[in-house]
């Protein structure tokens, strides 16, 4: 996909990737308010809302959190106009709070909300199942396979939303955010944005005690209704044959499901069901489809979340089928689904033969046993590295002391400090939570407990817990790494940057100004390349009988070179001066930076297209052997 | 038609733009695809990987074990982390390019006597699989070019070489054009045209191709 196809006017078939098609779908509904944390499978949706902000008419905020960026939605709704958030599982945890108070007091304008679980924790924490949130919290949920669907399911969710006076769930997965494919595309008509008048609206948004009750009965009313209306959605479709076995799947499991009976050759030959509107599930097309079924296989990734209610919907309506899914051991509610894994479970509950892909991926296995894991790591000229040489080499001095330390990590790029060669972290959690577990650590250990949380992490949820430690009088070292963006979901503006999105002008927020005023006594600005600098600091704030906070400052890389190239400038590389090197490999035993690897001779070399030039490893080697390119003028 | 190729290589290589180009040419014309992309977190260096796929009976995103038709890898090493998708005696396509993982080199300075894994290894290992595979020095033919950053475009015109590649030339060259920076057009355009020749020396001796005009 390039831009211009999320902007065309004219109704053409265009290659999108899901998080695009969520955003055409989108526009294409007249969405006027939109408001994100980045979060990977979704951080697309934001980029693209950004970058189209220039061409159309609506507001955007990339927001502290997700819970804002529902409120920032859930306000525009409740003033009748159309909102969308988008946000990854775990971000859907911090943002669930205001989702059940929004199932009580409904709203207004439409307002869609994206959720994106992360089935194989490719790049999450956890693989927690986001369709329960559906249920618990009264929303109904419509969830798409391919980007058309999605596409067409964003486009309808607003209209349910405003219908009913409900937010509408779009659960998605990895493999359908990150699925690119041919897209229909449909009208584009814009309406002017116009502020409207609060008063003339005569509504209200409240819940508490006895008006939640009452809301309460509302909303079990405006399910039913749903539940009713689904019955009929397009979103819901039955492939029926001639078989007494069929299939019940939702999400990508239905096109890997449609793969595996294509290399079972069962193509046709079993009925499927396919749902879309997973809450409130439609009872009566489900008892229809397995009315006469001898069997059903549940193809469906995560928990048995279909696979229970069929089970209690099967009990009135066809109690002798079997129903083979989780429960029976076909499948596992661990990992995500692909083809084969499809093709086996299918394969192992018709009975019929599969050769099985165990045996092709052993057979690679053993031939590809002799290549090196390639963790995700630090980029060249990363400021976390430079921050980690630093500490390392402060915690190492302290050790020798006789002081010990715990290391609490949090979310943000430097997680990565938990992956070789590194591999240095006591515990990691969610955003935020390396300084809520220093608290109770620093009352029940003997060590000084080291908590590390990034800029846009700060502002996210780490905040209520430096209060916390303030003013409870809590004793740890805190350093907090500034690089000006958010940059592991791809470096998008956060309230450290003078910018908003769309890149227009903000106002970027002072951390240590945020700090002294919570009443943080020991505070220290450091730029993150200084390292021999630092490693006093850092020693210094270790030492320090109170709460100590260290703030590493220096911009992104992948940032700092984008802008740099954007200016006209140059990165001017490093090399390794094979006349003077001793080869003491300090450089490599310390900094492990990809632009760095050995010749042949077992000489340490810089690729000249890797190296960003940030100069910290000509600072770490003892003999000056590091010297920077000279550029002709 | 139908055709299956799995892309993989380094986060930074432009796999990504790749896809792009590719999906956008399919779209103009009227053919269908899927892909499955999974490029993880957005810092540098990390595996990166897309499975793409065209035809119309194409439904998954991804694609099943051994039923890739390519397997064009951006670096020599991550050829061999997705051997199970490639079809025995499936084509491979590979850059001469390896870019040694950190955790690799600290291993080889620590312990004594050990080696870097080299091209040559990688080949002979693949040799177990298929005997179809084309090496291709895209970073000097990059250079050539005159930008490093054109060795995902180097990897286009070697596509575009394969008469199993159902996408017009022209659709392609169209469709670089469009996606990649302005001023970095022509570059591109000339890493194609070094990379469709390139695949005239090693590719088309193992596999059918379309002829040089």
């Amino acid at each position: 996909m390039i831009l211009k196809d999320v902007l065309a006017k004219e109704k053409k078939a265009a290659f999108m990737l899901g998080n695009e098609a969520i955003v055409r779908g989108a526009l294409e509904a007249d969405v006027k308010v939109v408001a994100f944390y980045p979060g990977a499978p979704t951080s697309e949706v934001l980029d693209t809302f950004s970058d189209a902000l220039g061409s159309f008419d609506y507001q955007m905020e990339i927001t502290t959190n997700e819970k804002v960026a529902l409120e920032v939605c859930a306000g525009a709704s409740f003033a009748g106009i159309r909102s969308l958030t988008a946000m990854k599982s775990v971000g859907m945890n911090v943002a669930s709070d205001t989702l059940f108070a929004l199932g009580y007091t409904g709203v207004k304008g439409g307002l869609v909300l994206v959720v994106a679980d992360d089935p194989h924790a490719h790049s999450s924490q956890s693989e927690q199942d986001g369709r329960f949130f559906a249920p618990n919290a009264y929303i109904p949920m419509l969830e798409p396979s391919s980007p058309q669907e999605a596409k067409n399911m964003v486009k309808k969710a607003f209209e349910i939303s405003e219908k009913h006076r409900v937010p509408v769930i779009i659960r998605t997965v990895t493999r359908v955010n990150h699925q690119s494919g041919i897209v229909k595309l449909g009208d584009i008509k814009r309406s002017d944005f116009k502020k409207v008048r609060w008063k003339e609206l005569n509504e209200e948004y409240t819940t508490l005690g006895a008006v939640a009750r009452k809301k309460k009965l509302q909303m079990l009313e405006r399910t039913a209704k749903l539940a009713e209306e689904f019955e009929k959605s397009e979103f819901n479709f039955a492939k029926q044959t001639d078989s007494d076995v069929g299939v019940v799947t939702a999400s990508v499991s239905y096109l890997h499901l449609l793969e595996a009976l294509k290399m079972l050759k069962l193509k046709d030959k079993v009925s499927i069901l396919k749902l879309g509107t997973t809450f409130p599930l439609p009872k009566n097309i489900i008892k229809n489809f397995i009315e006469k079924l001898k069997k059903v296989i549940v193809v469906e990734e995560l928990s048995a979340y279909l696979e229970s209610e069929l089970f209690a919907i099967a009990k009135d309506v066809n109690p002798a089928l079997l129903i083979l899914g989780k429960k029976s051991g076909i499948f596992s509610e661990a990992w995500e689904y692909n083809p084969n894994i499809v093709a086996k479970g299918i394969a192992s509950a018709m009975g019929v033969k599969y050769a099985g892909h165990e045996a092709i991926a052993e057979e690679a296995k053993k031939i590809k046993a002799i290549i090196p894991d390639r963790y995700p790591t630090f980029c060249s000229g990363c400021p976390h590295r430079a921050t980690f040489v630093a500490l390392n080499q402060a915690l190492k001095i302290q050790v020798a002391k006789g002081q010990e330390h715990y290391f609490a990590n949090d979310i943000g790029c430097y997680s990565m400090w938990i992956f070789p060669p590194i591999s240095r972290g006591d515990s990691s959690l969610c955003m935020g939570a390396s300084i809520g577990v220093a608290n109770g650590l620093s009352h029940v250990i003997k060590e000084r407990v080291v908590a590390v949380v990034g800029d846009s992490t700060f502002f996210h949820a780490a905040i209520p817990g430096l209060i916390n430690a303030v003013h409870n009088g809590n004793k740890f070292t805190l350093l907090i790494l500034d690089n000006s963006v958010t940059a592991m979901t791809g470096q998008q503006f956060n309230p450290s940057t003078e910018f908003i999105a769309g890149g227009r002008q903000g106002k970027k927020i002072s951390i240590e100004k945020i700090c002294k005023a919570i009443g943080v006594e020991f505070i220290e600005i450091v730029d993150s390349y200084d390292v021999k600098g630092n490693v006093e600091v850092f020693r210094r704030a270790l030492d320090y009988d109170g709460l100590s906070v260290v703030v590493s400052r220096r911009e992104c890389a992948l940032y700092g070179d984008r802008n740099k190239r954007r200016r006209g400038e140059k990165l001017v590389p490093f090399y390794v001066d094979k006349e003077i090197c001793k080869r003491p490999y300090v450089c490599l035993r310390t900094f492990y930076c990809p632009a760095y690897e050995l010749d042949g001779d077992r000489q340490p070399r810089i690729s000249p297209e890797l190296c960003d030039g940030c100069s910290v490893c000509a600072q770490l080697c003892p003999i000056q052997s590091v010297k920077r390119t000279e550029v002709k003028t | 038609m139908s055709l299956n190729i799995f892309i993989c290589g380094v986060g930074g290589q432009g796999l990504v733009l790749l896809t792009t180009v590719i999906g956008n040419a399919c779209a103009k014309s009227g053919t269908n695809i899927v892909t499955g992309e999974m490029y993880g977190l957005s810092q540098r260096s990390g595996a990166v990987s897309v499975h793409l796929r065209i035809g119309e009976d194409k439904f998954s995103p991804l694609i099943p074990y051994g039923e890739a038709d390519i397997l064009l890898s951006l670096e020599a090493i991550e050829t061999l982390r997705y051997l199970e998708y490639l079809k025995k005696d499936g084509i491979v396509l590979m850059n001469k390019r390896i870019m040694q993982p950190p955790i690799e080199t600290s291993r080889i300075i620590t312990e004594k006597g050990s080696q870097y894994l080299t091209f040559e290894d990688v080949v002979s290992k693949l040799r177990g699989w298929t005997q179809n595979i084309a090496v291709v020095d895209a970073l000097s033919l990059a250079m050539e070019a005159g930008n490093v950053r054109t060795e995902n475009t180097v990897f286009l015109g070697c596509l575009s070489a394969l008469q199993a590649f159902p996408v017009d030339e022209m659709a392609i060259k169209k469709s670089i054009s469009e996606a990649v920076p302005k001023k970095t057009v022509d570059q591109n355009l000339k890493a194609f045209d070094l990379g469709k020749r390139k695949a005239h020396d090693s590719l088309c001796t193992l596999v059918p191709c379309r002829e040089l005009p």
